[in-house]
């Protein structure tokens, strides 16, 4: 298939986008053909703008415009806590619950040495870093329930053990509002596991 | 249970085939190379989700083809049950009862079969590994919860041998991590670990007075479960836990130097004996065969003792390998209660009334012919 330069570049484009394949990129590409000069202006600046402008928090590794983030900043918050989570998109998950209210830290992955990540290839050090002032009382283990997520989670509760700050895992079980026969075998033998006495 | 229908689009050498069976004995009957057991890999593949014979699934797709379709119908204790199975080059699609599933440890256990292949006089003589491969097949089919466990742990497994290498090779020196990775590999090897044991006990239960009656009273059979750490005095899971704590304390440094997994369910082993002595090693082609045997039919009554149902069996080109004796014990012990699917090349020489009721169904290059019922 031969398409026109501008065209093949920009359906080569959509394509580095994940979740996006060769059909739907040529759709995509085809349908910015028939978009208004000012709206296609306005998505490719919105392009820029997010790459240019949205950064790492310096404390939290919160994806942010300003630095620090509006997390950190905020004074309202309870600084005697931090959320460990793994991923920016985490941090924007429990802050839906508008629940939480303490601080949080990005680790920007998890240990896994069979894709080569290591604890220092990960926001660990940075965390250490942050706990060395007395405020931080309490440290939630926010990662992911699968293995890796599982790893360091223990890899970090096992260095702050001799510093006596207290670590806490969130749990794992049921989902809230769900049917008891919905849920898978694992996830209810999970349950099972953790029950506790009424 | 019993098998009532099959369809098979694109599957090997199978272009598009419905077929219903009886709920008796079915006999495949065909040539070399037309698909009969093609068709008996189909069924196992409708129940367990992959195949016996090929670790890659692709192989399953008929040439040329983009995706291979198996669909059965089933009628069990409990009501109808349809599984749909599609494999593609990009994986697989289960539903059960026209729900699909998200994990496949949901889908298998649906359809229980047993199934006896020439390969399975290996589970005697061949490697630890058939015979690992053969325990966690049984035990997954009536346990979600231990296909899952086994998942978990042969991902950690990989994770803490690419660790063990990187500080053979001292690419990491940070130990901790090692630690971990033993922390969590021990709970799941330990929940391995004793349902192996559990399943071994049951199955010694079924399998010894079925061997005794084959061997006209001549041998006891005794399955014995090998651990790469010894628990015999005790079976509990806290126990056994202990047990692989202190085993990898004590190998830290060796596991470093060779850069890998040492100890755990991945090293188990299974033996046979036959009047004390070693089937492996010591037994005779028969008794090797006996074994065999024996467990399968074991097996059946094991699923039928958790699931208060029958499993379908399949028999691949094995009656040639019996002896008239082990031909009419098999047969008997099938009778009337177990769906039975036979591959065979011709149905002379097999004297048994069973051959007599049973619907034949005749394979000619990917093309099934059903009986003529009456």
């Amino acid at each position: 298939m031969h398409y026109p330069e501008p065209i093949s570049k920009l359906i080569d484009s959509f394509m580095k986008l994940p979740g996006i394949g060769p059909k739907t990129a040529v759709r995509l590409a085809f349908f910015v053909l028939t978009m208004k000069e000012d709206t296609v202006l306005e998505f490719a600046k919105a392009l820029v703008d997010v790459k240019r402008n949205i950064r790492y928090c310096t404390i939290c590794g919160h994806i942010t415009d300003t630095d620090p983030c509006y997390i950190c900043k905020d004074e309202r918050r309870d600084r005697t806590t931090i959320c460990v989570v793994q991923d920016p998109k985490d941090v924007i998950a429990m802050e839906k619950m508008k629940e939480y209210n303490g601080l949080y830290h990005v680790l920007h992955g998890a240990i896994s040495p069979m894709e080569g990540i290591g604890p220092e290839d990960i926001k660990i050090a940075e965390l250490l870093k942050r706990l060395q002032d007395e405020t931080v009382q309490e440290v939630i283990l926010a990662t992911n329930p699968n293995i890796e997520g599982e790893a360091t989670a223990m890899y970090i509760s096992r260095l702050l053990k001799p510093t006596g700050i207290k670590v806490t895992r969130i749990a794992h079980g049921l989902p809230v509002g769900g049917d008891l026969e919905y849920a898978d075998e694992v996830t209810l033998s999970k349950a099972l596991e953790g029950r506790r006495e009424l | 249970m019993f098998l009532t229908h099959l369809s098979l689009k694109n599957y090997r050498n199978y272009k598009s085939e419905t077929i219903q069976f009886a709920n008796n004995v079915n006999i495949i009957l065909g040539e070399n190379a037309q698909g009969k057991t093609n068709m008996m890999e189909a069924i196992y593949v409708l129940a367990m989700a992959k195949s016996h014979r090929t670790a890659n699934d692709k192989d399953l797709i008929r040439w040329d083809e983009d995706y291979a379709k198996i669909e059965g119908r089933a009628t069990k204790k409990n009501g109808a049950l349809s599984l749909e199975l599609i494999i593609s080059k990009k994986g697989k699609k289960a539903k059960c009862n026209h729900v699909e599933q998200k994990r496949l440890s949901q889908y298998v256990g649906h359809l229980n079969i047993v199934m006896f292949a020439p390969e399975d006089l290996n589970l005697v003589k061949g490697s630890p590994q058939v015979r690992r491969r053969f325990v966690d097949m049984e035990i997954g089919q009536v346990s979600p919860v231990y296909i899952h466990d086994l998942s978990q742990y042969q991902k950690l497994l990989q994770q803490r041998n690419h660790y063990l290498r990187m500080l053979q090779t001292r690419e990491q020196q940070d130990e901790t991590v090692l630690d971990i990775l033993t922390e969590q590999l021990i709970p799941l090897a330990a929940k391995i670990t004793l349902k192996r044991h559990e399943f071994l006990l049951l199955l010694e239960k079924w399998a010894a007075p079925i061997h005794y009656e084959i061997s006209h009273g001549l041998e006891t059979l005794q399955i014995q479960y090998r651990p790469s750490v010894d628990v015999s005095e005790r079976m509990e899971l806290s126990r056994i836990i202990e047990a692989y704590s202190e085993k990898f304390a004590t190998i830290k440094e060796r596991e470093i130097q060779r850069g890998m997994t040492l100890v755990g369910p991945h090293r188990d082993d299974i033996s046979f004996s036959v009047n004390g002595k070693d089937v492996q090693t010591f037994g005779s082609q028969g008794q090797q065969r006996t074994t065999a045997l024996s467990i399968k039919l074991a097996e059946i009554e094991l699923i039928f003792s958790e699931i208060g149902d029958y499993p379908i069996l399949l028999l691949d080109d094995v009656l040639s390998e019996l002896d008239d004796f082990r031909q009419t014990h098999l047969l008997d012990a099938i009778r009337q209660k177990v769906q039975t699917f036979v591959t065979t090349t011709s149905i002379d020489g097999i004297e048994h009334d069973i051959i007599k009721e049973a619907a034949i169904y005749k394979v000619h290059s990917g093309h099934v012919t059903a009986p003529l019922y009456d």
